[in-house]
């Protein structure tokens, strides 16, 4: 390498630092905050046994009847496999993997889905890009004795109404 | 226009019912899939001791038969017989999903993953012989 090249790198190189410092002094990070504790620290449980995920779903679909919504619900266990399923009569058919995609990243992310609903309605725009995540409420972790052993997903309705009966089938998985 | 028959939760629930009867007096562990004859899942019911591998390879038998109106035993028939083209049809060719006949129409397919593929057809065979077809 000539003595010219080297010197054209290096202020190139100056030049990139310099550009970058101005950058970060213009737009601090809000995200630049390192917390003491780890976020949602539920430890991962056995699977669910397929008599209480056919409970949490048979107290949501009853929920759901007594309002007169038509819903799809799911149960998945531990590891985000499916347990349990049903779809009610006249409900959408989009619904049925949303309402699993709802309760898989329930559990693999340890938190209910409307963290991430309300996270981009906050303009946390970069949550969208985190693998498997989804932007809505309906999927709710499944905690027994402080630990996961799997999660509830609802789809059918607004957001709001999959929420209201993903509370109802989790309130009986104790 | 014609109109059609169609499954409601409560009918998949007492076919489930059976299949799990069924299961249970035998003392296998299965997973259970019903769908629609669209082949949308209607309903899952995975009894303690299967494998996740078993509740996705029962969708797909019962998706298969339900879409495509016969057994996955006879998909596999047809392989088993020399007619290797058939391995490129988007059907799960493995015994253990039939479709659910009612009256002359296809109203959706049942799927059983667990044990042996003869003896998740016969547990699928209880469930569609409680709807009374």
């Amino acid at each position: 390498m000539s003595l010219k090249s080297v010197l054209t790198v290096t202020t190139f190189g100056a030049a990139m630092l310099v550009a970058g410092a101005s950058i970060a002094q213009q737009k601090p990070s809000p995200f630049d905050a390192v917390p003491d504790k780890m976020p949602f620290d539920i430890p991962y449980g056995a699977p669910i046994p397929l008599d209480q995920a056919e409970a949490a779903i048979g107290a949501a679909v009853a929920e759901a009847k007594k309002r007169g919504w038509k819903l799809n619900v799911t149960v998945v266990d531990s590891g985000g496999n499916l347990v349990a399923f049903q779809r009610m009569d006249g409900s959408q058919l989009a619904s049925i993997a949303i309402s699993e995609h709802k309760a898989r990243a329930a559990v693999t992310f340890r938190r209910e889905t409307k963290i991430f609903e309300n996270a981009m309605h906050a303009g946390v725009n970069y949550v969208a890009t985190l693998d498997g995540m989804i932007g809505s409420r309906g999927g709710i972790p499944l905690v027994v004795g402080g630990k996961m052993i799997g999660a509830i997903g609802c789809s059918g309705g607004t957001g709001s109404q999959d929420d209201v009966i993903c509370q109802a089938g989790a309130a009986v998985v104790k | 226009m014609k109109t059609k028959q169609c499954l409601t939760l409560a009918d998949v629930k007492k076919m489930a019912a059976a299949c799990e009867a069924e299961a249970i007096k035998n003392k296998w562990d299965v997973v259970i899939a019903i769908l629609d004859d669209g082949g949308h899942m209607l309903l899952l019911h995975r009894m303690d001791g299967t494998t996740p591998f078993n509740a996705q390879v029962a969708v797909e038998k019962g998706r298969s038969a339900a879409v495509s109106r016969r057994s996955t035993k006879s998909w596999e028939d047809r392989i088993a017989a020399g007619r290797n083209a058939v391995l490129n049809m988007p059907v799960l060719p493995i015994q253990g999903g039939i479709p659910i006949m009612y009256k002359g129409e296809c109203l959706g397919g049942i799927g059983i993953s667990g044990v042996q593929s003869h003896e998740d057809e016969q547990i699928a065979q209880a469930g569609l012989d409680a709807l009374g077809a």
